[in-house]
């Protein structure tokens, strides 16, 4: 090689050092904010993407929300009450102690008791009786009853260091003093309301980081962020607004990374009361009876909405149409229930056979600042209704904090909610939203209809008492094609959630909704 | 002045237990906190321990009265959301908006009082007719479309200036403040030019009213004819009789622009108190949002307070009313 190539070829070296160099730093802008560094403090999702950067959990899930090992490499259920979880070995804390048996005992215990935490993980720990630990990366747990989903419960807590966690206050935590976790990235700084910052963790057990440092930028307001996305203020940003994807994806330099998520929007119905306040006659006066109550006016409900037209005209082709509670991909959802056919004369056939052939007046209701859309799909549902001979006596949209108290009281006949499904399988969403309300078997805490089939709830505790995990899965999906064959909600559909970023970037679209900088990286 | 202050004490403390009082039981009429901060998939037990962790299972005129008895001892309450102090939170956010909030304010004035002088000695010249109708834009333009504009022009197209968040900050006498770096400051431009213009159109009329209102008056004729300089007249004589009403408004906006700087804040995702209070707002943080209104209601308070003793400074014929 002459010495002017070979010059060459080092400069050529060089800058390519350096603009990976420059590269490697990331700047995320996202729509929420964490309102706390402890990763107990919260179980909501603006609190999930800055635990899940820092700290790690016994079990991780893929983008399809399958169960995956974390800290946690295997577990055996020795019998029905005894559960046994090897952990990782070599994993490390970022002050560079090693993970044991104890801290992991210690996190669980803590679990339940976070002061003044507003959503503890108290549920995920409730079956725990005791644990002890066998060796160093050994725990042995005895459960207070068969629990076969054990692990997609205990494993997504996060695991602190008990050294450093023993006694501290939020305050610890928000500074950074007890924010040692093993995860992928280091705490650093967090500007309330304005940044958090990150440095790579170069003792992390997993895949190896792109990224030497991560500023996340709370940018809530949606114009702004695609705006700061646009001028390059940030690299990467998440909830990009429907309306935005096409002209996102026409710039050339920028790339949009969608998928369709678990989170699915429905209609409630009230069909659980002899009298409910918003269906009347057409003439607007109360009925002597409810009409939700028949499962011929439910099924014709669903059937005169047309939910691709929604999904294409309201939410710019953001959603896939739904016919349950999960979508494909996610264990329990069951391939045979599609989502029911748009048939309007078929709808009004079915509203003359149960009685009601002129029809009867409803009042929709619905929040307006919830999820995009939200009041849009209120009115198109209106005027769907309307078609198939009902009179609307009117849409009401409300902020979501008033419209969430209205819901829960049981003041509406008719309203749209959303629910995320952000475990492995539907099972916590079908006990939440579908089981009979019972406090004692922590059923149905989001039944805001309190509708109540005993067949389901029998068919739900078979399904869930199962261990084998194949019929467990077929048991859900027996109690969803039960469930849903009586329309005690209607489902409308799931929402597509979109991420953008510069064309360099790659990032792992995820149906938990997740923004964590582990999931981005430099595409190759 | 000492019966004039104990009087004010004394309102101030009326209209801040009215404050609380009205507040609370809004928040309260609005919905329920619990609802809004419990994880999508909790179960009937958790929502359980988080309400009565939060003593949402009291009366209301139980939570009330442990509200003011801790109040009373200096003792706001946590937040809902953070966990944390409100008061804390406030004080830790103010910084943000008072720096940005006195950027703006001064912006208006150092623009708006030089152009309303213009405008106001030259009138109905060329110079006056431009002065005005830019004036009108900034009157009319929305908030949040100029804030908008203001970053698709000097951060999308012409890439000048950072779109979003605070800069770097700097320390200066043991104050941090982000006027102290150049990155600092590179992000304050925007968002207090977008809170500033509405202030700087109001400071032009202004000031070009007091003008022309001051200049037929007998006292000007008279300077004249003793033969002062046009410049006497114009700084010393004139501009002391249009501050009155200059001081009042400015005063009053400085309040509303630090209480309610909201929507530059929430563009420019900026991390002062007004983000804080709407998001609070928005998830029912009761705490937060009554610690809020009770700080600012003091600070509008303190700022008339201000603004009547400038009064009596500028205008030696008002008095601090003792006798009334």
């Amino acid at each position: 090689m002459k010495p002017m190539k070979f010059l060459m070829a080092g400069v050529a070296a060089t800058v390519l050092m350096m603009s990976t160099a420059h590269a490697a730093d990331l700047i995320i802008g996202s729509a929420t904010e964490p309102s706390a560094i402890d990763p107990l403090f919260s179980r909501t999702g603006n609190n999930q993407n800055v635990a899940q950067a820092i700290f790690d959990r016994l079990v991780n899930t893929d983008p399809a929300i399958n169960m995956e090992p974390a800290l946690a490499v295997s577990w055996t259920n020795i019998d029905p009450l005894t559960w046994q979880v090897k952990l990782r070995e070599g994993v490390k804390f970022h002050d560079g102690n090693p993970l044991t048996a104890d801290d992991v005992i210690f996190s669980l215990t803590r679990a339940k008791d976070v002061p003044n935490s507003p959503a503890p993980f108290s549920g995920n720990v409730a079956a725990i009786d005791s644990m002890k630990a066998i060796d160093n990366l050994t725990v042995e747990f005895k459960t207070k009853k068969p629990t076969p989903d054990f692990m997609e419960q205990i494993g997504f807590v996060y695991i602190l260091e008990k050294k450093v966690a023993q006694g501290a206050t939020i305050e610890d935590y928000n500074s950074g003093k007890a924010a040692i976790g093993t995860g992928a990235y280091k705490f650093k700084s967090w500007s309330p309301g304005d940044n958090l910052a990150l440095t790579k963790n170069d003792g992390f057990w997993g895949k190896k980081q792109d990224f030497d440092n991560v500023t996340i930028k709370f940018i809530s307001n949606d114009a702004s962020r695609v705006a700061a996305l646009r001028s390059g203020s940030v690299d990467l940003i998440d909830a990009v607004p429907p309306r935005d994807v096409k002209t996102l994806q026409g710039i050339s330099g920028l790339k949009v990374f969608s998928i369709a998520s678990a989170r699915l929007i429905y209609l409630a119905l009230d069909s659980a009361r002899d009298k409910t306040p918003f269906v009347t006659d057409k003439d607007g006066k109360p009925l002597e009876k409810n009409p939700l109550k028949d499962l011929k006016v439910r099924q014709a409900l669903s059937q005169l909405v047309n939910r691709q037209l929604i999904v294409d005209r309201i939410l710019d082709g953001s959603a896939e149409p739904a016919g349950q509670l999960v979508p494909t991909g996610v264990a329990g959802n069951d391939p045979s229930i599609k989502a029911a056919a748009y048939d309007v004369e078929g709808a009004k056939k079915l509203l003359a056979e149960a009685g009601y052939k002129d029809g009867f007046g409803i009042t929709l209701h619905t929040s307006n600042d919830r999820f995009p859309g939200d009041a849009d799909t209120a009115q198109a549902l209106g005027q769907m209704f309307a078609r198939g001979g009902l009179k609307v006596n009117g849409v009401v949209a409300q902020p979501y904090n008033v419209y969430t108290k209205g819901a829960g009281n049981g003041e509406f006949s008719a309203f749209i909610f959303s629910l995320g499904n952000s475990t492995p399988t539907s099972a916590t969403g079908l006990r939440n939203l579908l089981m009979t309300v019972n406090k004692d078997a922590g059923t149905g805490s989001f039944n805001r209809t309190k509708y109540s089939n005993p067949a389901f709830d029998q068919a739900m505790q078979a399904a869930t008492a199962e261990f084998d995990a194949k019929k467990r899965i077929e048991g859900l999906q027996k109690a969803t094609n039960m469930v849903f064959a009586d329309v005690p909600v209607i489902p409308l559909f799931w929402q597509k959630v979109h991420w953008a970023g510069k064309a360099n970037l790659t990032y792992v679209a995820n149906m938990t909704e997740d923004t964590i900088p582990t999931l981005a990286g430099i595409a190759k | 002045m000492t019966v004039f202050v104990i009087r004010r004490f004394l309102q101030s403390i009326a209209v801040l237990c009215v404050t609380a009082i009205i507040v609370f039981i809004g928040i309260y009429a609005i919905g329920d906190p619990a609802e809004m901060l419990i994880a999508p998939d909790a179960s009937q037990a958790e929502r359980a321990q988080v309400v009565a962790s939060l003593g949402l299972d009291k009366p209301l005129w139980e939570q009330f009265f442990t509200f003011a008895w801790n109040a009373l001892h200096g003792d706001l309450g946590r937040s809902f959301v953070f966990n944390r102090p409100s008061i804390s939170l406030i004080f830790e956010r103010l910084p943000a908006t008072l720096e940005l909030t006195l950027v703006g304010l001064f912006i208006a004035i150092i623009i708006g009082i030089p152009l309303g002088l213009l405008s106001g000695l030259k009138p109905n010249t060329a110079t006056d007719e431009v002065i005005m109708t830019g004036s009108i834009f900034g009157f009319s333009l929305p908030s949040f479309w100029q804030g908008m504009m203001l970053i698709m022009i000097f951060s999308v197209w012409l890439g000048w200036l950072p779109s979003t968040g605070r800069g770097q900050m700097g320390e200066f006498l043991g104050i941090h403040s982000s006027l102290f770096t150049l990155d600092g400051l590179k992000h304050l431009i925007l968002p207090a030019i977008n809170l500033s213009l509405f202030k700087l159109s109001l400071v032009i009329r202004l000031t070009r009213t007091g003008v022309r209102e001051t200049l037929p008056l007998d006292f000007v004729k008279f300077a004249r004819a003793k033969g002062l300089s046009e410049n006497r007249i114009v700084f010393v004589h004139v501009f002391k009789n249009i501050l009155i009403p200059l001081i009042t408004v400015i005063g009053l906006e400085l309040g509303s622009m630090l209480a309610f700087a909201v929507v530059t804040e929430t563009i420019f995702a900026w991390p002062g108190i007004g983000k804080l209070l709407i998001d609070s707002i928005m998830r029912l943080d009761r705490p937060v949002v009554v610690a809020y209104l009770l700080v600012i209601v003091s600070l509008f308070i303190f700022i008339n307070f201000v603004v009547d003793v400038l009064y009596s400074l500028v205008d030696p014929r008002v008095r601090l009313g003792d006798a009334s």
